[in-house]
């Protein structure tokens, strides 16, 4: 981000074609960056998840673990404090204190006459001492200070017993309110009040976990053991999730930036090309070495665009240097004369071949800027043109008659063959095109030489071909007549303006038909015109 | 001096050889490339103006052709104001171009220094003794004091002195001071030359008898 800010403000002040690329860079609009962003949010949420499911299992484990090992030592206890009589009555050896686990007095809130085949030694308080067997003991290591321990309260709520290592803070959470009398239905006391033991859920307590459970008499075991151990490797496999998620998120990030900046390059390649033909450079085409992406087949398309467009932009460039010189000769002309006259006095015959030399060239430049014009306006799509019906054998009579004087000067035969040709369009204008073509054929036949105009109707078109028994066109020119300004003999003598043809087509063209020429070296050239029939 | 024009516009073509022959040169025209080769092969000019676009022969050709026999200096009229065509004109072999539109002073400008140059001078004016020569502005001093000249008698000064030291025979001489239409006879060249000694002193033109002049 702090790399980009400052790439973006040099941008903006490397001056306005750059500004166009950058101007609206902004960390949302660039795609890289959404993707990042969305890239980044995705892969926080998934290793997120992942992370805190892989430490609840883990957490979970570990207490059930503990859970397991402390309901294990309850149970332990809370047989010992089930069976007292049992253990005495197979020892049947007073004073013997150390093996029997309880000296447990006649329980006077167990329901009335005690149980058959139990010995209830109890006083009003239920056990008065206990002794851990050694096979319980070995289950609560009083050494080691995160070892197991127990508490155990009567049922006043006096501790009966606590193990050595017990936190001196631990509380008897469960519920003090008097146990429920059982019914006495007269077969003695009911057999889960004596076996399932209330018993609290497993608990933290600080640093400690702990079960509690309540005995049917009412004395109350806690069994619990410090997990500090436990909670510290918890802790250190949670920092290593996190750890290791944050290297994850790191490198997907950078892998992430890596793919979207690949993606992105062919993008910036078309952009930066782009920048370069905005700035006038057309001659510029991506490069579309990775043409199988779909980036590829756009960069294809673009550069068919850009070397169409330079293509036109270069006649456009042709053209316009093209019509500057061929405006150069006559002013050429009318500089010279008129500084090679004013140099010295003259006599009034030579102002006067000045002033005639001076208006021919001025005449010139009138015929050639008509011309462009003409050309522009047919370019543009802007010269008006009639559409009516009319018949373009008329039309190509009527041109013959005006022509015939041209002709008859040449020592040239204009000879016709001309069927009604129903056409739609402005007659005017194919007049035009048609004298041309006559003109042109005249002008470039040969002495008692032979122009023929015959027309057709077929396949729909109609069809008028001017031909002429001239020296014809060069292969090597033949394809280049139509061009503007191009002229076989790359002179301007003629007198014409090198446009004729150029025009000619043009408007054939203006009226959805097509104008092709055919030649043949000392034989003569055909120009055809074909029209749509109406 | 004597020039050659070769362009295909009539009109351009009489200007400029009118305008050339009223500044004192002998001019010679042809009105495309064929023509403009054919003299410029037969005839010793002292520079060639030479139009490019011209029907036949184009301006490109012909210098072409003729750079195989001459080594005429040639100033291309050109209407083609491109870097590329004016290169190509100048590695074609033209020593010069003019681009058209032009002013008529500026062609003279390049013509005096195409010919000055492949005479082997480098400043417009020559001194010979006391005598100083103004190419540019064609006045001749002599000590200080204007000389008039007539147009004959300045541009045979003129080719002498841009070839001083050597001999210059009378043929040299008339191919360079007289164009094809000119009807003179051998004898006014003594008539030149001998009101030339009167201006500038006897000793400052020296008869070779039967090969030519000199300024030494």
């Amino acid at each position: 981000m702090n790399d980009e800010l400052p790439m973006t403000n040099a941008g903006k002040d490397a001056g306005a074609p750059s500004s166009i690329h950058h101007s609206s860079f902004s960390f949302f609009n660039s795609i890289r960056w959404r993707l990042q962003i969305w890239y980044g949010v995705i892969l926080v949420v998934l290793l997120a998840g992942f992370g805190a499911t892989a430490f609840q299992l883990m957490r979970g484990g570990t207490y059930r673990r503990v859970d397991d090992e402390l309901q294990r030592r309850a149970g332990e206890l809370s047989q010992l404090l089930r069976q007292p009589f049992r253990n005495r009555g197979q020892e049947g050896r007073p004073g013997d204190r150390p093996e029997r686990p309880f000296d447990r007095p006649p329980e006077n809130q167990l329901p009335d006459g005690p149980p058959r085949g139990r010995d209830f030694n109890f006083d009003r308080q239920g056990p008065r001492e206990f002794h851990l067997p050694d096979r319980q003991a070995a289950f609560f290591d009083e050494a080691d200070t995160n070892g197991f321990y127990f508490i155990i309260w009567r049922r006043d709520g006096s501790e009966l017993a606590r193990s050595t290592n017990a936190p001196v803070d631990a509380v008897d959470f469960l519920p003090r309110a008097p146990m429920p009398r059982p019914q006495n239905n007269g077969d003695g006391p009911p057999k889960d009040w004596i076996r399932l033991p209330a018993q609290l859920s497993p608990h933290m307590h600080g640093q400690f976990r702990e079960i509690e459970m309540r005995m049917p008499p009412g004395e109350r075991i806690l069994v619990g053991r410090s997990i500090t151990r436990q909670l510290s490797d918890l802790r250190k496999t949670a920092l290593m999730l996190a750890g290791t998620g944050a290297g994850i998120l790191l490198l997907g990030l950078l892998g992430g930036w890596w793919l979207a900046s690949r993606a992105i390059r062919p993008i910036e390649d078309i952009s930066a090309t782009a920048a370069k033909i905005s700035r006038g450079d057309l001659a510029q085409r991506i490069d579309v070495s990775e043409t199988e992406s779909e980036l590829g087949r756009l960069a294809s398309v673009l550069n068919s665009t850009f070397a169409r467009l330079d293509a036109a932009f270069t006649q456009q460039r042709q053209f316009t240097s093209d019509a500057a010189h061929e405006l150069r000769t006559p002013v050429s002309v009318m500089l010279t004369q008129t500084q090679t006259t004013l140099n010295r006095e003259r006599s009034a015959a030579e102002y006067r071949e000045t002033v005639e030399s001076c208006q021919r060239a001025a005449q010139r430049m009138r015929r050639l800027i008509e011309s462009l014009l003409e050309l522009a306006r047919l370019d543009a799509g802007q010269q008006p043109m009639k559409h009516a019906r009319f018949d373009l054998a008329q039309t190509a009579r009527d041109c013959v008659a005006h022509i015939e004087p041209l002709a008859a000067a040449r020592h040239v035969k204009i000879t016709s063959e001309l069927p009604p040709l129903p056409c739609t369009g402005d007659s005017e204008r194919l007049a035009q095109v048609i004298t041309n073509l006559l003109t042109n054929a005249i002008t470039y036949n040969k002495e008692n030489g032979e122009v023929r105009i015959e027309g057709e109707t077929k396949d729909g078109s109609v069809i008028l071909r001017v031909s002429d028994t001239g020296t014809g066109i060069s292969a090597e020119d033949l394809p280049r007549v139509f061009d503007r300004f191009y002229r076989v003999d790359s002179s301007r003598t003629s007198g014409n303006t090198g446009l004729g043809l150029a025009i000619s087509k043009a408007i054939v063209e203006a009226h959805g038909g097509q104008m092709e020429v055919t030649s043949e070296f000392n034989v003569g050239t055909a120009f055809t015109i074909r029209l749509p029939l109406s | 001096m004597r020039i050659l024009v070769v362009e295909d516009e009539v009109d351009l073509l009489r200007s400029i050889a009118q305008a050339l022959r009223e500044e004192g040169y002998a001019v010679d025209t042809a009105a495309n490339g064929e023509d403009g080769l054919l003299n410029a092969e037969n005839s010793d000019y002292d520079a060639i103006v030479l139009d490019v676009m011209m029907p036949k022969m184009d301006g490109w050709e012909m210098l072409a052709r003729l750079r195989k026999s001459k080594k005429t200096p040639v100033l291309l009229l050109t209407a083609r104001d491109q870097s590329r065509d004016r290169v190509r004109g100048l590695d074609t072999g033209a020593d010069d171009y003019v681009v058209k539109p032009f002013d008529l002073p500026e062609l003279f400008a390049r013509l005096r220094a195409l010919i000055r140059r492949s005479a082997g001078q480098t400043r417009n004016v020559i001194e010979v003794g006391d005598v100083t020569i103004d190419v540019a502005g064609r006045h001749v001093a002599r000590g200080g004091e204007a000389v008039p000249l007539t147009a004959r008698e300045y541009a045979l000064l003129e080719y002498l002195a841009l070839h001083r030291g050597e001999l210059v025979t009378r043929t040299t001489l008339y191919e360079h001071l007289f164009d094809e239409n000119d009807s003179t006879m051998s004898n006014l060249l003594d008539v030149h030359v001998s009101n030339l000694r009167k201006k500038l002193g006897a000793e400052f033109i020296s008869t070779r008898r039967g090969h030519g002049y000199c300024i030494e």
